[in-house]
């Protein structure tokens, strides 16, 4: 029993240890937000390493940087710089967008 | 009299398809743009099925979503819950969702139900959601597991006042078939609950089952779609006492009015379903002759 309740304790220490993907450095991203579009708008980033995202707006207005496939939206507001970390992904191509504006787009491909 | 509901049924039909041909024309005409569309959120456009969508991390948002059930084996029955509910998502992988209960009951006539008019605060619930299967570029599986614990002092069906307790768990999953255009959703359900009536004895019972569903997006913000269950019921939470099933089969429909505020609607009608000990068609002991969705949902 005692054993038991020590291999269970053990378990639930090492899921609260970050796992090594978390453990990473992340990859950072710095994009711009200016005349409603981002620069860049294609950006590339390493598989199985977590990503955080600079993006500074430079318009008069605040922007909502959102993305469906990598779950993740904040507001930026006019002038300031919004940071957006993003979990380890898979290869593939993840789209992002400015939730107030239909034409601002993006996307980030993992290789 | 016959003639007439049949009459009325045809038209209805024809007006059902009136509205998709057009629909689907609408869309034709825009087929080149799918490309563009932006990537959609799946939990909700398969009408009583739900997708494997969990939103996004910092969003929040709060929904009216009223199910309504009409018909029995006879007289009038006209019941419907309505939840109003905060959804937020936590972290890249999780959502949770709590809220209260409303119901109405306007029931005459029904064998084994006291007849009844009434509105009332029914109870509460809260859903905790994991993502475990992602979709990416490369995957268009993806899969969330759903637990929703609900308490009522109203009986779903019949109205009357008790103690309820239910635990549904769900397997959410959802396939993209055509990029930004076709989706196809799996649900597996298991519902067990408790029912402490204020005269009797406890009531356990259990409802296991799944669905099936096929949305097609025609323009970037409308999904019309299709779905079908089949549910079985027990009186027993372990799924020992089988007491009856039935097919559920309807239309669906999605509506993203804007980028922050959108809307769901279902209907399922019974075209199969059967009650042990019963001989006569479908089921409407366990279940309804029809269930309607209505779903709103403002995200901030």
């Amino acid at each position: 029993m005692t054993r038991t309740l020590a291999l269970a304790a053990l378990c639930a220490i090492g899921m609260l240890q970050p796992s090594p993907s978390q453990a990473q450095q992340a990859t950072e991203i710095h994009l711009t937000y200016s005349k409603g579009q981002f620069q860049p708008n294609q950006v590339s980033a390493p598989a199985d390493k977590p990503i955080s995202f600079r993006v500074k707006n430079l318009d008069a207005k605040a922007m909502e940087f959102e993305s469906t496939s990598l779950r993740v939206e904040k507001v930026v507001a006019a002038g300031t710089e919004g940071v957006i970390n993003v979990r380890a992904l898979k290869p593939g191509r993840y789209e992002f967008y400015d939730d107030f504006n239909d034409k601002a787009r993006g996307a980030l491909t993992v290789q | 009299m016959r003639v007439a509901r049949q009459s009325e049924r045809r038209r209805a039909i024809a007006l059902c398809a009136a509205a998709c041909v057009s629909l689907l024309g609408c869309g034709a005409a825009r087929a080149d743009d799918a490309s563009s569309w932006r990537e959609i959120e799946t939990k909700y456009i398969f009408g009583f099925t739900t997708g494997s969508g969990i939103g996004l991390e910092g969003e929040k948002e709060f929904t009216i979503d009223t199910i309504g059930r009409f018909g029995k084996r006879d007289g009038s029955y006209n019941a419907t819950e309505t939840k109003y509910e905060f959804e937020f998502t936590p972290t890249q992988f999780i959502q949770i969702e709590f809220g209260a209960l409303g119901s109405t009951h306007n029931i005459s006539g029904v064998t084994g139900l006291t007849d009844r008019d009434q509105v009332a605060l029914a109870g509460a619930f809260a859903e905790f959601r994991y993502l475990a299967i992602e979709r990416t570029s490369n995957n268009p599986l993806s899969v969330t597991l759903g637990v929703e614990p609900t308490v009522r002092r109203i009986d779903e069906t019949s109205g009357e006042g008790v103690r309820n307790f239910e635990f549904e768990t769900t397997v959410n999953a959802d396939l993209e078939l055509m990029k930004n255009r076709l989706f196809v959703g799996f649900n597996l359900l298991y519902e067990p609950e408790v029912t402490q009536p204020v005269i009797g004895e406890t009531q356990r019972e259990a409802t296991f089952g799944g669905s099936a569903a096929l949305s097609l997006r025609i323009v970037s913000n409308v999904v019309i779609g299709g779905e079908v269950w089949y549910l079985r019921h027990y009186d027993a939470a372990n799924l020992t006492a089988f007491t009856g099933d039935a097919v559920m089969l309807g239309p669906s429909l999605f509506v993203q009015f804007t980028p922050k505020m959108f809307m769901t609607a279902a209907w399922n009608t019974q075209v199969w379903g059967r009650e042990v000990g019963n001989t006569l068609p479908l089921n409407l002991a366990e279940f309804q002759r029809h269930r309607a969705k209505l779903k709103f949902a403002w995200e901030f």
